[in-house]
């Protein structure tokens, strides 16, 4: 099975500091994989490097065997590589739905053009089997500013899955949720595979990654420093060195 | 070569001004984070001020209701009307600082730039309404300064020229030495790294924020009232030189008063050389048909958008994404029963109304357009265009060249209108690069540019006298607007306008129900986040801007064929500041707000209707009172007076829904079921 995503050698400098070091990983088309490190490791770095969001020093990012290294951010999404941010960054004028619909298809000179002439070219089936599986029918028409943090989180997950991505990148996808709420999403995520979608999450959250992830990947100031299943990374002395200081 | 010495020199007085406002600009920014576009007008008023005090020793207040003069001293020297417009100049700083930027401080750019908008409007009319002199070319007074001749590099130089030079370098450097040395600087730069921050060391922003604006007030009153006998100041062209100021402040980075004043004489010299070699009969290679004060203005331009654009990104990074939002653009409803009652009413109005209404009519109507594309750009894509005026009168002008040439009515609309979104676009570019004040300040300047490029080049405007549209036919009927006597703006002009306004507002309707719209309102809402739902944020921006000037396009056209003459004076940059201005106050994100700001209009049906049965005052004082309006809406009211009387309705319906629905919502029921 050919890789998914293969990124090689990515690093990335913020001024003077190497935010990424050389740091190179495959996903699998049907993996959980997951990344997790301390804080200031550099894991949103990674995202943001993966998405476009920063562009990166050396390395290159293949993702389907196309080289997308240079590609500016919403060409990477079209191709299938989305991404959640941390804080959300829902849009806040917009309502659930709206918010979904935006990203639902990408948009064409002639669609743009019929805009203008057409009333109205509502909901898409994505966007409402997307609302229809995550939950949030009945909260569709609301805006995100009248929501609990819990249903914010599944509408940010909602816009990142209705374009049916291959990949999806999750930043801390689990700040701020309480355990229930943890364990609904650890459930949702364990299931994306089965409709196409792999996943590369990043989180403290050990119980998350660990519960839900094939393959972990360990960061620590911009450096890979671990990689295997969750069993081994769990006892793995680096990983332990990483999250509760070096011994001298 | 000494000649270009001595062009180059002459432009030491108004570098040395350019320098002086962009000084104050730099210290505004750099203690409150406001770009203040009004900041050259504050200075005109304390110059027309001290100019009146020291001829007739009264004092013109800026306040309307409040008296309009007082009399303070018979024949006040030169040192004491120096005093007094010192003080002056610093107390207007105060109060601008107090009353409108600090409510402003946490506010989104659009709303701060309204404000300095609305401050720029306000004080250009009470110029315009108070002082005598405010014609193109103000007389001359008894000068500050004297300017005998002073030999300098084998040429001539006055005097006054070095002293403003020397005004301005001398406050740079002290500028520079209480940031670098005092507690003030440090705590001005420790407010401005981090307002939190600098409260817990106990230290106020507020009033750093106020003395800066005081401070930055009295130099920019100082420095207007030495260019006087070198320039002479106006209330048209004086406001304006916060365009070069603001490239000279850009180019020290808003942060640097060595760099900035620098850059300041330096763009003034440029101006000045360009200028003198533009009008040597010996320069011939220029064509005839480039105004060549144009040029001289495109200096600053140029520097303002090659900054921008090379200090831009295309995405904002992670720490800016802003916490204020616009008003929020609602879908629209009811848009059938809207339609028929609006169109109706209008068409009813047409055939029915005198010729003077119908006159204020067609301006609202045409007007109309001009607001809604400011609706498109700002409204929903979230882009500031200063520019759209200029778009209008490019189309305007061209629509007569193209009917001239035999192109029917019809065709000559759309085409003009396609070339001002060709113009659009370009000066949208600089939009994929920055954002918020910074673009308000790129798109200001490129409509300058437009303003004294082209709108001012006479074989395509007919210059100073302007240029008379042929009488235009739509499909064999004349619809032109001129008649005899009370037949004068015939309805059938009118109905050509509702035509093109229905149809144009409609399919902003379209937009924003559909995908495209709501796009632009992502973008709008957080870039990065719509560029991770894969909406390309540069086609995004540059389609609204397109959309927008076709729709400014379409204004300028029906505005050339509704009048006898169109003159170069109808597309000012300040009638675009009165158009965004109007529209934000109104509802900057609907269609409704459109509308409503088009009837607004100045001589639009509002205020006809005001003046024809209160006395003709309206008119008079429209512009001061949008600017205070302005500056009212944005601090309390950002969303304007469709916002408000949506909320109102809201609420309402809110309130009828609780008495007659006792079932408490689920939210609540969840909240009071849970666990005690």
């Amino acid at each position: 099975m050919s890789a998914l995503l293969e990124v090689g050698g990515l690093t990335v400098k913020h001024g003077g500091l190497i935010a990424l070091d050389d740091v190179s990983l495959t996903v699998a088309e049907g993996q959980v994989v997951g990344l997790i490190g301390p804080n200031g490791a550099g894991k949103t770095t990674f995202i943001d490097a993966l998405t476009g969001f920063t562009a990166p020093a050396r390395g290159h990012v293949h993702f389907e065997g196309r080289d997308l290294t240079d590609a500016p951010p919403h060409e990477r999404s079209l191709a299938g590589l989305v991404r959640t941010f941390q804080s959300l960054e829902l849009f806040d004028d917009l309502s659930v739905r709206d918010n979904l619909l935006v990203a639902a298809h990408p948009p064409t000179l002639w669609s743009t053009i019929t805009d203008l002439f057409w009333p109205k070219s509502h909901d898409s089936a994505e966007t409402h089997g997307i609302l229809e599986l995550l939950d949030l029918l009945p909260i569709a028409d609301r805006l995100p500013t009248e929501l609990s943090n819990g249903e914010r989180h599944v509408v940010a997950l909602g816009r990142a899955l209705v374009s049916s991505p291959k990949l999806l990148l999750l930043d801390e996808p689990a700040a701020g949720l309480d355990p229930s709420e943890t364990a609904e999403l650890t459930e949702r995520l364990r299931r994306l595979p089965e409709i196409g979608t792999s996943v590369l999450v990043v989180d403290h959250d050990m119980s998350l990654i660990l519960g839900v992830c094939d393959e972990v990947h360990v960061l620590d100031f911009g450096r890979l420093v671990a990689s295997g299943p969750p069993e081994a990374i769990r006892t793995d002395p680096t990983v332990i060195a990483a999250y509760l200081g070096r011994s001298a | 070569m000494s000649t270009y010495l001595g062009y180059l020199l002459a432009g030491l007085g108004s570098g040395a001004v350019i320098a002086s406002l962009a000084l104050g600009l730099v210290l505004s920014h750099r203690t409150s984070g406001v770009v203040n576009f009004a900041h050259a007008a504050m200075g005109m008023y304390v110059a027309f001020a001290y100019f009146e005090f020291r001829e007739t020793g009264e004092l013109v207040l800026p306040f309307l209701g409040l008296p309009a003069r007082i009399y303070l001293l018979p024949r006040p020297t030169q040192t004491t009307a120096l005093i007094v417009a010192v003080l002056l100049a610093a107390t207007l700083g105060l109060l601008v600082y107090l009353l409108v930027f600090r409510p402003l401080r946490q506010a989104a750019p659009l709303a701060r730039v309204v404000a300095s908008l609305g401050l720029l409007l306000y004080l250009q009319e009470i110029v315009r309404l108070r002082f005598p002199v405010s014609g193109a070319v103000a007389t001359r007074h008894r000068p500050v300064l004297a300017d005998d001749p002073i030999d300098l590099l084998g040429t001539t130089v006055t005097q006054n020229r070095l002293l403003l030079l020397l005004l301005a370098v001398v406050a740079a450097a002290v500028l520079g030495a209480v940031f670098r040395f005092t507690r003030f600087g440090l705590a001005t730069r420790a407010a401005a790294g981090n307002e939190k921050g600098a409260l817990l060391l106990g230290i106020s922003p507020d009033r750093l924020g106020a003395v800066s604006w005081a401070v930055a007030s009295v130099i920019a009153g100082i420095a207007v009232i030495l260019i006087e006998p070198i320039a002479g100041i106006s209330a048209t062209t004086t406001p304006l030189l916060v365009i070069p100021a603001l490239a000279a402040a850009l180019l020290g980075g808003l942060e640097s008063f060595a760099i900035t004043t620098a850059a300041g004489v330096a763009i003034g010299m440029v101006q000045s050389l360009i200028l003198g070699w533009a009008v040597r009969p010996d320069t011939t290679w220029l064509p005839d048909w480039l105004p060549t004060t144009g040029i001289q203005q495109f200096v600053p331009v140029l520097v303002i958008i090659a900054v921008l654009v090379w200090r831009g990104d295309a995405l904002p990074d992670r720490a800016a994404v802003s916490g204020r939002r616009l008003p929020p653009a609602p879908e629209p409803r009811n848009v059938l029963a809207w339609t028929v009652v609006l169109v109706g009413g209008a068409a009813t109005m047409l055939a029915t109304a005198g010729t003077e209404l119908r006159h204020a009519l067609i301006i609202s109507l045409a007007f109309s357009l001009l607001t809604l594309s400011v609706v498109v750009v700002t409204g929903f894509s979230g882009q500031i265009s200063l520019a759209q005026l200029a778009f209008a009168g490019v189309a305007g002008f061209a629509s007569i060249r193209l009917t001239e040439h035999q192109v029917p009515f019809p065709v000559a609309l759309v085409l003009a209108a396609t070339l001002a979104t060709l113009i659009g676009v370009i000066v949208g570019y600089p939009a994929t690069r920055v954002r918020g004040m910074s673009l308000a300040i790129a798109t200001l300047a490129m409509a300058v540019a437009i303003e004294e490029l082209v709108l001012a080049s006479p074989p395509f405007s007919g210059g100073h006298a302007g240029a008379a549209a042929p009488r235009p036919f739509l499909l064999g009927l004349d619809v032109g607007v001129g008649a005899t006597g009370s037949d004068n703006f015939r309805p059938a002009f009118g109905y050509v306008c509702l035509g093109v306004l229905t149809l144009a507002a409609l399919g902003v309707v379209n937009l924003r129900r559909n995908r495209t719209g709501l796009r632009w309102l992502a973008v709008r809402a957080n870039e990065r986040a719509a560029a991770a739902a894969g909406i390309d944020v540069t086609r995004a921006k540059l389609g609204a801007f397109a959309v927008s000037s076709f729709l400014a396009g379409l204004c300028g056209v029906l505005m050339a064929f509704s009048v006898t003459t169109l003159s170069p004076t109808s597309f000012l940059v300040i009638g675009a500041l009165v158009a965004v201005a109007l529209t934000y106050l109104a509802g900057v994100s609907s269609v409704g707000g459109a509308l409503l700001a088009g009837a607004l209009a100045q001589a639009g049906i509002v205020t006809t209707l005001l003046s024809s049965k209160g006395g003709g005052d309206a008119d008079t004082y429209v512009f001061a009172i949008s600017g205070i309006a302005l500056i009212l809406t944005a601090i309390f009211a950002p969303e304007g007076i469709t916002g408000l009387v949506r909320d109102r309705v809201a609420s309402l319906r809110h309130a009828a829904h609780r008495a007659g629905d006792q079932s408490p919502t689920s939210a609540v029921a969840r909240v009071e079921g849970g666990p005690a």
